[in-house]
Formats: C-alpha cells, structure tokens, sequence
C-alpha cells in the first residue's frame, strides 16, 4: 500500500505521465502552442483522471474482471463528455481552440492506466489522491511546455487568457519583447518534440544530479 | 460447471448494461441541462463573426437568424449551398453577408466572410479558414496584419476591374511581403461575391 | 573474413577525413565563384558568417562534451557543412538568420546524436530545413542576377543587410522570385510555361545565371569523382531520377511541366546530387543501397517540387531519404560469401 507522500511524489514527479510514462503525448503535444491551451486541457485531463478513479474504486468490489475494461471505458467515456458539454457550455472560446483534444481525452492511456493500475485496486482516497496528482503532474508538463513554446514561438506568456478567465484577464497577457519576430518551429509540431525533449532532459539532469543528502539517489526514470 | 460460467455472464452483462444505462443517463442530463447553453454560446460565437464587419448600430434585426440558403455559385467559389445573413435596420436592407470561398490560395480554399452593402460596396471581409503558410500567407487574419481591411468601402466601380487585383498584377491591392498567391486569390474572390451580389441583388432581399 | 597482411614499411594515410574535406573544399570554389559572379559578394558573405559560427559551436559543444577540440576543429568537416548550408541561404541573409540555422545544424543535428560518424540527418540541411519552416519570409526573399537587375549588392552593402545597419526595403526593387518559384505559381494560375518561361528571370535553358552555376557545381563534381572524394552512385542516380521523372511528364503536356534540363538545371539539382546527397555519413553505404538512395532523392526532389508546398525539395528529400537509410542498408547488404 502506497502512502500518500509516496503517491504524491509518484505522480509529481517519479512517475510523472508526460515526461516518465511518456503517455498521453498526441494531446500533449497538439495543443501546447500556449500557456493556455495548455492548462486549458491539463484541467480538463485532471478532472477526468480525479472522477474516473473516484468512480473506478468505488465500484472495485463489485465489477467482475471479465468486464472491467468495458466498464472503465464507459466511467471514462462518460465523465469526458459529460466535461465537453460542460466546457461548451461554460468555456465556449477555449472550446472552439481545443476543439477535437477534449473528447479525445478518452483515449489518452493515462486515465485507463491508472484506472487499471492502480484505482482498481486500491482503496478510494488514495485513488482520488492518485488521480489529483496525476493529473496535476500532466497540467503542470502542459503548462511549462506551452509556457516554453509560446515564449520562444510568439514572445508572450499568457496569450489569449480571456478565454478562460474572461475578458478581465486580457491584461494577464506578457508581452516579453514587442518586437521578436516570432519562431515558428517552437509553434509548429516540430517544436512540440524539441520542447517535450528539452523538459525530459531536464527532469533527468536533475533526477542524476549527485545527491547531497545522504538519503539514497532517487530511482532512475522508468521506461514508458 | 457450465451453469456457473452462465451465470457469471449473465451478471457480467448486466453489470456492462447497467453502467451504460448510468453512464447514459448522466451524459443525458448534461446534455439537456448545458444545451440551451450550448446553442446561446454558437450563436455568440456567430454574431461577434458577423458583427465584426457590420457595426451593431447600423442593424436592428435577428442577423444570426435572417438567413438566405444559397445555391452552389462558381462567383461564390461555393461547391454546396452556404448561407447567407441579412441584416435590415427598421425592416430596410442594409447589408448582406456571404460566406465566400477563395478556392485558389498558396494551400488550397480560403473561407472568407464579405459583408456586401445593400449599394453594392464591400462593409467588411475576414477570413474564417485557411491553410496558407504560417508567418506568409497568414498575414490575412485579421490578427496578423490589418491586410484584410484595405476592402472596406471598395466596390465594382470602385476601383475599376483592372484595379482590382494586386499592385504586383497592377491593381490596387497591396500584396503581402513574400506572398503574391494568397491576396491575389482574395482579391479575385472579394470580386466575385460583388459581382455575384450585383446579378442577386434582387433575389436577395426577396 | 580475412585479411591481406602487410610487412613493413608502412606509408601513414594521414587524415584521411580531412584530405577529403580538403577536396570538397576545391570542388566547391568554381560553383561558389560563379553563384558570386551573378549574385553579388552577399554569398561570400553568408559563407564566411556560417563558417566562423559553425567553428565556434562546434567548439563549444566539443568542450561541453569533454571531447578534444583542435582534431575536431581542423577535420574540415564542419566548414563544409557551414558552406553547403550557406549556399542554400538565399544570397542576403541577416546574421542571426545564419546564427540560428547553423546553430540548429551542428548542435542538434550533429552533436546531440554524438557528433561527426553518428548524425543520422544531415547536419546542414537539418538547419536549412529549420529555417525554412521556421522564417519563410526570410528564406523566400532571392534577388535577381546582376545579369537582369544590372546590378548587385556590393560587398558593403551585403555586410550592411547582414547585420541590420540598413533598410531592407531599399532594396525591395532587387528581389525576385527563383525560376523554380516563378513556374511553380505561374502553373498553379494556369499560364502555359511557353509564356511563364518569356520573363527575363529565364536564360538559354533553365534560370538566367543558375543554369551556369549548375555547370560549375557539375565541374566541381566530376573533380571529386576524378580524385575519388565521391563516388558515382548517388549523383548519377539522382540526376537520372530527375531528368526520367521530369521528362515523362514533359512528354505528357510541356505547358504545364517544365523541360528536364530546366528542372536539372535549376535550383540546387546539381549541387544536391554532387554535394549534398553524397554527405558518407548520413548516406547510404552500400552500392546498391547508394543507388537506391539517389533515386529516391532525385524522384522525391520531382515530386516537391512539381505538387508540394515548396518550389524546391533538396533538403526534404535529403532528411526523408536519410530516414530510409539503415533500411536501405539492411536490404541491400551483401552476402557474405558461403552464407545462404
């Protein structure tokens, strides 16, 4: 049984979705033009990963093995669209840029992943808790990496974040340097992959770094 | 044996049936609950597209909801019927709104929105979809460069037709740097829909 | 396998890498001269920037890496690189336009898949390519032949458009599509190549001035053929894919493709096949497989240039057939004598 720092630190960071696991990476990588976009799909994902394995442990007990996937895929199904409704109805303009990405969070293999690995088979607290930071893992990778390709691609940091927040939050928009003509390949697929590359190569520059405290060096990443 | 692997079946199935009933039945209550929302926000959505090339204060009507299905036109480089959007200020006509398309641009078709005055001069265009170059032919949002504004006001005999094409062809239109394609394919479709609006008038406003 | 055992004494091959480069190096300068002669000293220009750029990231990364700097330095190969990058720029281009497309060729496309021997791509159209989707305003801006302006940017001014002291727009007069550009949208608006091809941009057989700097770049490459630098594999099937390919469509319709010759003429056909395609180490290996990958290329460069997005296709085709090249090599092996 995992503690809670222990799950905690798994899904932040040991294990983290994006950058460990390497799942989910088609959104990932689609949708990460801007900080926005970004979180605006990290939150979308995180809600579904919290409610899937709420949903999945709770029933644990009761679903036969036979037809546990069907059954997760339905739970997911449903709570991803049940989100896309809720998305058009609130967030429409994020909508209309993230388009096909939402309801094609059903099939990122994060969510039957840890509804399969570990939801099912544990207890409902920790899989909420497991979920959370998932996801929270997935957002934070979804962040900085539509943070580092907007800065390098356009020069600005929080573009377009009336769409989330309404028209108030114009002014959150940076503009870093008014004139930079703009880096297209940090835009374009391309960029996606050197972005996601640049924050895998750091995550395990960091992971490798001698450690100063005596504790043992935390485990190498594991494969995808 | 067997009696038990069909009974495991059966609750198995009902297991499966009874979570899409669930499953179901909360994507239905979403959906009913979030759709006058839904169907509020698209037209939001298409007012503020159509509103961006007619002013609020020169119309009183439902534009969103005026509409005129048109036939496939060869001036409107349409293929299937599109829509047009009247808008009349105290039961008077003051502008149509054609959805154009530009079938020739550098990657294929342009989707344009030209706002045609009831007089025959162009109120506004903006392009709605494309597939140009990025950092070139993309100089036609409205976002991008303020390009697509250099229509406002023109009209069939203003300029004449050998001014309407770009200064590269000698027009009047200016091309965008590095792109000559994507405006010439514009320019050419923004006379089209006058030109088409010029033979329709009539048809138009009934 | 066995092998021939030698007695003393022994004749030291020396570098034999940088001898290599060396002739390179030679083959280069007729092609060079004569794109300077119709151009203007911009292209010098380019070259010397790429150049003393790629020596100082090459540097950087060798010591970052741990490795010994000089030998890598003075192998040549990353001059090379510099240069064939250069010549795909077009003739004025701002320094950081250089900076960045070199800096793209030798960290990312050389070092960071373990440096010289190990790139799977090749370096310098790694950073061609970078460009090219990245600032197509910039990549897309050529300017006429001396020939057809009447004049050309001196050695000054180039200096003076590379490093931002100058209005650009002055110059806006000078610029002008490429012969290949021109035909690929006069095509795409219907006018027959009969008429597209009466413009002064269009010499005797192919584009005004590029067709004699094609010639150089073929002397260039019948050098390195005679002193064995290359060999005759992937230029002869490259040229042979292009001319096959553009000719049978000709024969179809010449209004709407163009000749062979100007298709082998034009654009960077010739300089590709001799120079580029031929780069050993991202090439394939075997004589077979070079003859596959020459085809490839030559009919990959047919295909972009006559239906896709970009009026030239050299480095595309390049990057593609370099993905194929371990499969190439594995299907074109020879077999080991006795084997089944």
């Amino acid at each position: 049984m995992s503690s809670n720092s222990e799950i905690t630190r798994n899904g932040l960071w040991s294990n983290n979705v994006a950058l460990v696991q390497l799942l989910g990476l088609c959104p990932l990588l689609a949708v990460t033009s801007t900080v926005v976009n970004g979180i605006g799909l990290g939150i979308a994902t995180l809600i579904t990963l919290v409610l899937s394995n709420t949903i999945v442990s709770l029933i644990r007990g009761f679903v036969r093995k036979e037809v546990r996937l069907p059954v997760f895929v339905l739970i997911i199904a449903s709570v991803v669209t049940i989100i896309e409704l809720a998305m058009k109805a609130l967030f429409y303009d994020l909508y209309l840029v993230l388009g096909i990405f939402i309801p094609l969070i059903v099939t990122n293999c994060a969510i039957i992943g840890r509804a399969e690995g570990f939801a099912s088979r544990n207890p409902v607290g920790p899989s909420a808790l497991d979920g959370l930071m998932m996801g929270t893992g997935f957002l934070v990778v979804l962040a900085l990496l539509g943070g580092l390709r907007e800065i390098i691609g356009f020069g600005t940091l929080f573009a377009n974040a009336e769409l989330m927040f309404g028209d108030g939050a114009q002014s959150l928009t940076v503009v870093l340097n008014q004139d930079y003509p703009g880096f297209l390949l940090a835009v374009l697929p391309p960029g996606a992959f050197f972005g996601l590359a640049i924050l895998i190569v750091a995550k395990n520059w960091l992971d490798l770094r001698p450690a100063e405290k005596p504790e043992p060096a935390p485990p190498l990443p594991e494969g995808a | 044996m067997i009696a038990i692997s069909r009974r495991q079946i059966l609750i198995s199935g009902a297991f499966l049936w009874l979570f899409a009933v669930v499953g179901t039945t909360l994507v239905a209550v979403t959906e009913f609950s979030t759709a006058d929302a839904i169907v509020e926000n698209e037209r939001r959505v298409l007012l503020r597209n159509l509103l961006a090339l007619l002013p609020a204060d020169r119309l009183d009507n439902d534009i969103a909801n005026d509409t005129l299905e048109l036939p496939p036109s060869p001036l409107l480089g349409t293929e299937t019927r599109s829509t047009a959007y009247r808008a009349r200020l105290q039961g008077e006509p003051v502008a149509v709104i054609f959805n154009s398309v530009a079938p020739n641009g550098y990657n294929g078709r342009i989707n344009l929105l030209v706002g045609v005055n009831v007089d025959g001069s162009v109120a506004g265009v903006r392009v709605i979809k494309h597939a140009e170059t990025p950092g070139l032919g993309d100089g036609i949002e409205i976002r991008k460069s303020p390009w697509i504004r250099s229509f406002d006001g023109k009209s069939l005999d203003n300029p004449d037709a050998a001014g309407w094409r770009v200064k590269r062809d000698g027009g009047e239109f200016d091309q965008l740097t590095g792109a000559t394609i994507t405006p010439r394919a514009i320019v050419a479709a923004v006379r089209n829909t006058l030109l088409y609006y010029r033979q329709n008038a009539d048809m138009i406003f009934e | 396998m066995s092998s021939v055992i030698v007695s003393s004494p022994y004749v030291a091959p020396g570098n034999t890498l940088k001898r290599l480069m060396i002739q390179v190096i030679i083959a280069l300068v007729p092609g060079t001269l004569a794109y300077a002669w119709f151009f203007g000293p911009g292209v010098i220009v380019n070259i010397v920037l790429a150049i003393m750029f790629a020596l100082t990231f090459e540097a950087g990364i060798l010591k970052l890496r741990g490795k010994p700097v000089m030998p890598h330095l003075t192998d040549f190969s990353a001059v090379v690189a510099a240069w064939l990058f250069a010549l795909c720029l077009p003739m004025h281009a701002p320094w950081w336009l250089v900076l960045t497309g070199i800096g793209f060729a030798m960290v990312a496309g050389k070092h960071l898949y373990g440096g010289l021997g190990f790139n799977p791509f090749n370096p310098a159209m790694v950073g061609y390519v970078v460009l090219l989707v990245s600032f197509p305003l910039e990549m897309t801006t050529w300017y006429l032949p001396g020939s057809v302006s009447g004049e050309t940017l001196s050695l000054a001014e180039s200096l003076a458009y590379s490093f931002g002291s100058a209005d650009i727009g002055q110059w806006d007069a000078l610029s002008s599509a490429t012969p290949l550009d021109h035909v690929k949208t006069g095509v795409g608006q219907d006018i027959p190549i009969s008429e597209i091809s009466q413009s002064p941009l269009f010499g005797d057989y192919a584009g005004e001035g590029w067709e004699w700097i094609a010639f150089w770049w073929f002397v260039g490459g019948v050098y390195m053929l005679a002193t064995k630098t290359i060999r005759w594999h992937i230029p002869a099937s490259l040229l042979v894919a292009v001319m096959t390919l553009s000719l049978i469509f000709y024969l179809v319709d010449p209004e709407v493709y163009a000749s062979p010759l100007f298709h082998l003429l034009s654009g960077a056909a010739v300089i590709g096949a001799f120079f580029i395609a031929t780069d050993p180490v991202s090439a394939a290996t075997t004589d077979l497989g070079r003859i596959y990958y020459g085809l490839m290329i030559g009919s990959l460069i047919y295909v972009i240039r006559t239906w896709g997005g970009y009026p030239d296709g050299i480095a595309f085709a390049v990057l593609l057939a370099n993905m194929c090249v371990p499969l190439i090599d594995y299907y074109t092996q020879p077999r080991v004598y006795g084997e089944e």
